[in-house]
């Protein structure tokens, strides 16, 4: 008997220890996320004034470099891409990000984030407990995984986010580019066929336009390059434009899938390098993508 | 049921409650019966296949204790190795080796067409199949005595904790420890928790949070620089380490809660000086069955030099095979055969460079641990390969001359956080280093309590409560909860 009672206390003696240290843990470093440069960071804790707001998945982040786009149009322009972020995800930071900083003038949306499956969304729950948004499009795909993170802070400090968030303590993340070029196997691929666009991203990318429009806000949607071009990227912008008609019939999907040639400025079949951001930034600032031609939104 | 999944955490405080409430042959059959419910939870239909490993296994034994003349005897072992490798050999081999013999007429121009069948393989049938073998073996050769309790030796082949990934536990070890109650000892459950513990950073937050980036590597090898490549290889060798150590760690801990030793199944197997000795420290009860059951059964080293390094290599050859039904794995065990092979031929050459250039023991062991570390590192690529073009794909990338750039390393934070992991297990591996205290911890089979030496984390309730619960922290922060299967079930 005298083990197994020593055996309960112990028991409860590492719960105990479990519950505190698991509540002082997450304190210090929730307090270690919320000073990070990481983009969610700098969302949440707001004060953003850009006038150009970039939103996409990782193509979005590779394509549109934003050292490049201040340097072209002098504008003060802020990337909140992230590698499989999918529309749906996008509008939920979107908001957020209109709650929480000065409105931007123009958003720049790349479009084939209407492909991307919410894989992001298991990462969500690190800015769950900044973003009643965020916190339900991550219990909606992780109902199991929301408990979890109530039951234990630090379940919710278990993501790609943290890493983030702790690697950019000290310095911004919006220089984030892919460097490196094409491996030789992915150079002479043939084209292919890709998804296409997603109807719930879809339907996510009429409301973030309805709520632009709204707002006074600028936005343009753009394909950026892929190598090779995939046959079928007519049909995605069609995809894209037929949806968007419905809540703006002027916007369509600006096509730039070919526009960088040189696979040199690919990092792989479906990110640009640096080299390419900037080609393709050059274009696009030579196109009037990023011209703003509204008064500030209201 | 896997270690890691909700339904193994809910399954074990019952079976816990069950275990402590019970005792005599009514706690036997609680354990039988858990234990079949355990295995069931993945595949109910292969229950009645274990049930019948055992029982033919229980009355061979007994058959083979009774009987007195020789070639009856051989007769009888025989049948009991024919239905276990039967066994084995339909579920786990048929197709591969229909595909290797169809591939082999077609490839020397003779017709042949190819009829695979749609087999399942039986999750943990290569670990129950030696345990069950290497038992009617040693009864055969009458260093074990035959159990006459059915119930009894059920329950050793079926116990829950080493059933699906082993370690393999022989008959000599287990059975004695279930001739008797076990008593709730505290040492005991907070020395297997420590254990537990360590087993689930080992593969939920280690190798479970390595294998994402493993498994792209290998998967699309042409998308990867040299450098990427060669880190994709590093990990993998951290990955199944701590995929297969954390199981059996787990497995282990889970046996001493319930008052049972399995003995031990890893010892810092990359710390490892020759391939001699990594294969004491690797998966340290199938290396010893093959030992005992395998190299020394062809002659072991009784047979002079060359006779030695032939039965090195088969035992090594077989060893692979076992792992899986593929060329890939006979290729990794050929690779260890050639390495301990060599190992016996360089050694004494080695040893006199070693002394005439009077390089210090400290510096050659260094050495030496890299040099088997990288060269398992080279076995393991085959190992993880899909097939001999991937294994190619990957090596060939490898050594190309094109990218060793860090710039081509995609998700560095996933790569930092890996590395980080890997930091964590070098910890675990340091731990081991640090000095004893003698301390009372374990009760032996017979009930008395030992004094055996420990480090300071055996030593102390207070340091291992503070341990379990940082290893639970580690797991909330970095644990992969995607409920990955551990690498061993497929083998």
């Amino acid at each position: 008997m005298a083990d197994r009672r020593r055996a309960l206390i112990w028991f409860a003696a590492l719960l105990a220890l479990v519950f505190a240290g698991d509540r002082v843990l997450a304190w210090a470093l929730d307090q270690v996320l919320v000073r990070s440069h990481f983009r969610f960071s700098r969302l949440y804790r707001g004060g953003n004034d850009a006038d150009i707001l970039i939103l996409g998945d990782s193509r979005g982040v590779h394509s549109f470099y934003q050292p490049e786009i201040e340097k072209l149009t002098g504008l003060r322009t802020f990337n909140l891409s992230y590698n499989s972020m999918s529309t749906r995800i996008a509008e939920a930071v979107l908001r957020d990000y209109l709650d929480h900083n000065r409105a931007p003038r123009l958003v720049v949306v790349e479009a084939t984030c209407t492909i991307t499956e919410g894989a992001l969304a298991g990462e969500l729950r690190t800015y769950a407990s900044f973003s009643p948004r965020l916190a339900a499009l991550y219990a909606e795909g992780h109902p199991d995984g929301a408990l979890e993170g109530r039951l234990f802070h630090l379940y919710r400090l278990n993501s790609e986010f943290y890493l983030e968030a702790l690697h950019y303590q000290t310095r911004s993340d919006q220089d984030w580019i892919n460097r490196s070029t094409i491996p030789p196997g992915l150079r002479n691929r043939q084209p292919g066929l890709w998804s296409l666009p997603r109807p719930e991203n879809l339907e996510a990318l009429n409301r973030i336009v309805t709520l632009l429009n709204q707002r006074g806000i600028e936005v343009r949607l753009v394909i950026a390059p892929y190598w090779p071009v995939p046959v079928n990227v007519p049909a995605i912008a069609n995809a894209i434009d037929v949806s968007v008609r419905l809540v703006d019939p002027q916007l369509h999907a600006l096509n730039y899938a070919g526009a960088v040639t040189d696979p040199e400025e690919f990092a792989d079949g479906v990110h640009l390098n640096e080299r390419g951001s900037v080609a393709l930034l050059e274009i696009l600032h030579r196109d009037g993508v990023f011209a703003i031609h509204s008064a500030a939104p209201r | 049921m896997r270690f890691n999944s909700l339904a193994f955490l809910a399954f074990l405080p019952l079976f816990a409650a069950g275990y402590w409430l019970t005792s005599g042959r009514v706690r036997l059959w609680f354990m039988l019966v858990a234990s079949l419910f355990f295995y069931a939870w993945w595949d109910w239909r292969f229950v009645f296949l274990l049930l019948f490993s055992s029982v033919v296994d229980f009355a061979l034994g007994i058959f083979l204790e009774n009987e007195q003349d020789d070639r009856r005897r051989r007769l009888l072992i025989a049948l009991s190795i024919a239905v276990n490798l039967g066994l084995l050999g339909f579920f786990k081999y048929f197709n591969f080796f229909v595909t290797s013999a169809v591939d082999l007429c077609r490839s020397l121009g003779l017709p042949a067409s190819e009829k695979t069948l749609h087999i399942i393989l039986p999750v943990g049938i290569s670990f129950y199949v030696f345990k069950t073998m290497s038992y009617t073996i040693d009864v055969y050769r009458r260093t074990e005595k035959a159990e006459r309790d059915l119930l009894r030796f059920t329950t050793f082949v079926v116990f829950f904790p080493e059933l699906v990934a082993g370690p393999i536990v022989r008959a000599s070890r287990m059975l004695p420890q279930l001739q008797r109650d076990h008593r709730f000892r505290f040492e005991q459950m907070v020395s297997g928790l420590t254990l537990v513990a360590a087993g689930y950073v080992r593969k939920v937050a280690i190798a479970d949070s390595i294998a994402p980036l493993v498994d792209i590597r290998f998967a699309h090898p042409e998308a990867h620089n040299a450098l990427s490549l060669l880190l994709g290889v590093y990990f993998y060798a951290f990955q199944i380490y701590c995929d297969f150590s954390g199981y059996s760690s787990i497995a282990i801990g889970l046996a001493r809660i319930f008052g049972f030793d399995f003995g031990i199944n890893f010892d810092r197997p990359y710390f490892s000086r020759s391939f001699s000795e990594f294969w004491t420290r690797w998966h340290i009860s199938l290396s010893s069955w093959l030992r005992d059951y395998l190299y020394i059964p062809l002659g072991g080293n009784r047979g002079g030099r060359w006779a030695t390094l032939r039965n090195l290599f088969i035992t090594m050859l077989l060893g692979g095979l076992w792992h899986g039904a593929s060329w890939t794995f006979v290729a990794w065990g050929a690779l260890h055969g050639i390495y301990l092979v060599a190992q016996r031929l360089l050694a004494p050459a080695w040893n006199r460079v070693i002394n005439a250039l009077r390089i210090p023991a400290l510096v050659s062991n260094a050495f030496l641990v890299l040099l088997i570390f990288h060269l398992t590192c080279f076995a393991w690529i085959f190992f993880r390969a899909s097939s001999f073009a991937n294994a190619w794909q990957v090596l060939s990338g490898i050594v190309s001359v094109h990218g060793p750039q860090l710039a081509g390393l995609e998700n560095r934070g996933r790569i930092a956080k890996c590395t980080l992991m890997v930091g964590i297990l070098l910890a675990f591996e340091a731990m081991a280093f640090l000095p004893k205290r003698r301390k009372a911890v374990f009760a032996t089979t017979e009930g008395e309590k030992v004094t055996v030496s420990a480090h300071p984390l055996e030593a102390s309730p207070a340091l291992r409560l503070l341990f379990i619960a940082a290893c639970i922290w580690v797991v909330l922060i970095f644990g992969s909860f995607t409920g990955n299967n551990f690498i061993y079930f497929q083998f």
